[in-house]
């Protein structure tokens, strides 16, 4: 590359880079910045108060609370969204009739706005009017049904389903392309030694997948960890903070409350854990590379 | 007469560059509650404002509520604000005390705009530290019990005795069963669920701050109507922590549900309904009158306006008895206003108006969205079995803590 050339990257790359630093990295250093001043709406004249709103935020019981259930959260959409994604990924890659057809319908709830979604579900959640209780007073499995997402015991869960049924088709999409890229020759060269399906998908399939599987799931846990709509549409983080997440928080605090500073230590908090995230992200990535290579 | 011509069309050119240079724009933000067709009255307004004030023109914007508060906040912030909004009740002190909006003392003074035109309530709703920062546009009072006709009749109950509290408890036993339900209750992360308890506060002589500004919600007053709230809670559909006073609506239209706690903006809704209704004003224990929580909106001008002469004209025309009533979809905060609207659009005007010279604010503080955010949690805390007195006491702490 001649020094030219190397102008000329920098020249296309430009456009991307300021956006980038002027929209991302400006305002996150901000957010880092303001996290260091005692600053809200009626103070506009921020004062620099060094740690000080962190240990105050650190030490309430309600940041333990959106920790565990950001953790409870983000575990749980990502584990049963990847499971439930990967069984519809072998399902769908089974060459069964009208799979096209199936495989456009399983994307349907993806497609779907987020807020969309969240209200076909609170809808479904109502403990008067809503589906699933209907269903389960139909069945005689209950006499009245739940306040599913009224319920501290139930809310969390209720809002995990629900991410879980949105967010599926996305782990779906990615295993299916993952197996059908494995080794058909290896499968077929297992099928003659006599190798069951449990076999085959435990020292053939699963080797194959793992690192699109383990990439799968790191992106997967930054986008529920950081996923918003769907929380706040069904219970903006009640009953009594049950369902409180960091997104939420964040809102809550900065848009709710006008308690910028606040709501900035939270993002502080959340950019630290997606900064982990995304590290591991790209670490696995690296980490596959060579093997790509070799294939 | 060559010199006169002269002259005059030298007049003409200077006045109509005088016109051009002196002409200005004022941005004007409100929110939409209903689908009331309101920013096309107010465009019809405008039109007015702009023939009586050739100098000036009004851009108007009309922001759905759910993102108001966000839209205003982050054009504030960002030194994008309007020149003249509206305000809700509740923000005006935070908005004071950030320097956001100016004093309208002097204006207000000098145009012979005083407290007398408005409803006492509104008006109080817009002064901070002393000084005045709005004019009341618009106001409501949550607190009116709307009630199925059929289902009371039906039960052999006379709605009016709902109004003592004793009443409304033996009503609601009486009206749930087989599916249905004799009161809504509702304690979601909102607003519609802090007015409603401060009602219930309010008509039992209680209230959120003291005068010094703590918290108030441990007095006897206070902590008997969140006893008398929860002791509700069996009569009223479940997931009370989640519902809202939204949710209950479609409950009351389908006929499931005996009685709901709305504002007066209600009742366009249930006009539209095949649903025979009528309301109570408030609940009250024995001998007591009941007392609602206002709601409603103020007319601000913002510090960065670079016209607030035009805005103060804009404010005075859009809150004038002969204009507020156009302009509006909850009740004109101009008394005048308000009477002919209500004759005009709302069910038992004379009730509403009683009801509406009765009603107090919410409390005035820069931190009354923090105060509130503590107060839903307060109801949760009630309807979910905590002693109301162990929930109160916690509710003080908090609130006394943000100091």
């Amino acid at each position: 590359m001649t020094k030219n050339d190397r102008w000329l990257v920098w020249l296309f790359l430009a456009p991307a880079v300021v956006l980038v630093a002027v929209l991302m990295y400006y305002p996150m250093l901000g957010t880092v910045i303001e996290s260091f001043y005692s600053t809200s709406f009626i103070n506009p004249d921020p004062k620099f108060v060094g740690l000080e709103v962190y240990r105050r935020i650190f030490s309430q019981q309600e940041f333990g609370q959106i920790v565990v259930n950001s953790l409870l959260w983000t575990m749980g959409v990502v584990l049963l969204q990847n499971v439930l994604g990967f069984f519809s990924a072998l399902l769908l890659n089974q060459h069964l009739p009208g799979q096209g057809l199936m495989r456009a319908l399983v994307l349907l709830p993806w497609v779907l706005p987020g807020v969309v979604a969240a209200i076909i579900w609170r809808f479904m959640y109502d403990p008067q009017l809503g589906l699933i209780n209907s269903f389960l007073i139909s069945l005689g499995v209950s006499d009245t049904g739940m306040a599913w997402l009224a319920d501290t015991d139930t809310a969390m869960l209720s809002a995990i389903v629900a991410a879980v049924w949105k967010g599926f088709p996305f782990s779906t999409v990615v295993f299916l392309a993952a197996l059908q890229n494995v080794d058909e020759e290896q499968v077929e060269a297992a099928i003659i030694d006599g190798a069951g399906p449990l076999r085959r998908l435990v020292d053939i399939v699963l080797p194959s997948i793992r690192e699109v599987a383990m990439i799968n799931l790191v992106l997967t846990t930054i986008l529920t960890f950081n996923y918003f709509d769907m929380i706040w549409v069904l219970t903006r983080g009640g009953p009594q903070n049950a369902t409180h997440i960091f997104p939420t928080k964040i809102y809550d605090l900065g848009f709710g409350q006008f308690r910028f500073g606040d709501a900035a230590v939270y993002g502080v908090f959340s950019i630290l854990v997606l900064v982990l995230l995304i590290a591991l992200y790209f670490a696995i990535q690296r980490s596959s590379r060579p093997r790509v290579a070799r294939a | 007469m060559k010199r006169t011509l002269l002259a005059a069309t030298a007049i003409g050119f200077s006045t109509g560059a005088a016109l051009a240079q002196d002409q200005v724009t004022i941005r004007f933000w409100d929110n939409q509650q209903t689908e009331s067709g309101l920013s096309e009255y107010q465009r019809a307004a405008v039109e007015r404002f702009e023939a009586e004030n050739p100098d000036i023109n009004v851009e108007v914007t009309t922001i759905p509520y759910p993102e108001y508060q966000q839209r205003l906040l982050t054009a504030v912030q960002g030194g994008n604000a309007p020149d003249v909004s509206s305000l809700d009740q509740i923000w005006m002190g935070a908005f004071a005390e950030a320097g956001a909006v100016v004093p309208l003392d002097e204006m207000a003074a000098e145009a012979n705009v005083s407290a007398d035109a408005f409803f006492p309530g509104a008006w109080e709703s817009a002064i901070y530290k002393d000084q005045l920062w709005g004019i009341p546009f618009n106001v409501d009072v949550w607190f009116f019990s709307f009630y199925n006709k059929a289902l009371f009749e039906e039960a052999g109950i006379d709605p009016q005795s709902t109004v003592t509290w004793e009443g409304l408890r033996a009503a609601a036993e009486e009206l749930t069963g087989d599916g249905r339900y004799g009161i809504g209750l509702f304690a979601h992360r909102g607003e519609d669920t802090v007015v409603v308890l401060n009602s219930f506060i309010f008509s039992n002589g209680g209230r959120v701050l003291n005068e010094e500004g703590s918290c108030a919600l441990t007095e006897p007053q206070a902590v008997e109507a969140l006893e008398y709230l929860a002791s509700l809670a069996p009569y009223a559909p479940q997931g009370i922590l989640n519902a809202s006073s939204g949710s209950m609506r479609e409950l009351f239209l389908n006929g499931s549900l005996a009685m709901e706690f709305w504002p007066a903006l209600e009742q366009p809704t249930l006009k539209n309904s095949d649903l025979d209704w009528d309301f109570v004003v408030g609940h009250a224990p024995e001998g007591k009158t009941p007392v609602g929580a206002y709601g409603g909106w103020n007319l601000a001008i913002y510090e960065s306006s670079p016209n607030k002469e035009a805005a103060w004209r804009f404010i005075q025309f859009m809150t004038r008895e002969d204009v507020n009533g156009d302009v509006v979809d909850l009740i004109p905060a101009n008394v005048a206003a308000a009477e002919s609207f209500l004759e005009e659009n709302r069910v038992g005007p004379d009730r509403i108006m009683e009801h509406l010279n009765n009603a107090k604010p919410r409390p005035l503080s820069p931190r009354y969205l923090e105060i509130s955010d503590i107060q839903v949690t307060l109801a949760q805390d009630i309807y979910s079995g905590m002693d109301a007195a162990e929930a109160a006491e916690k509710a003080c702490g908090a609130i006394d803590g943000l100091n």
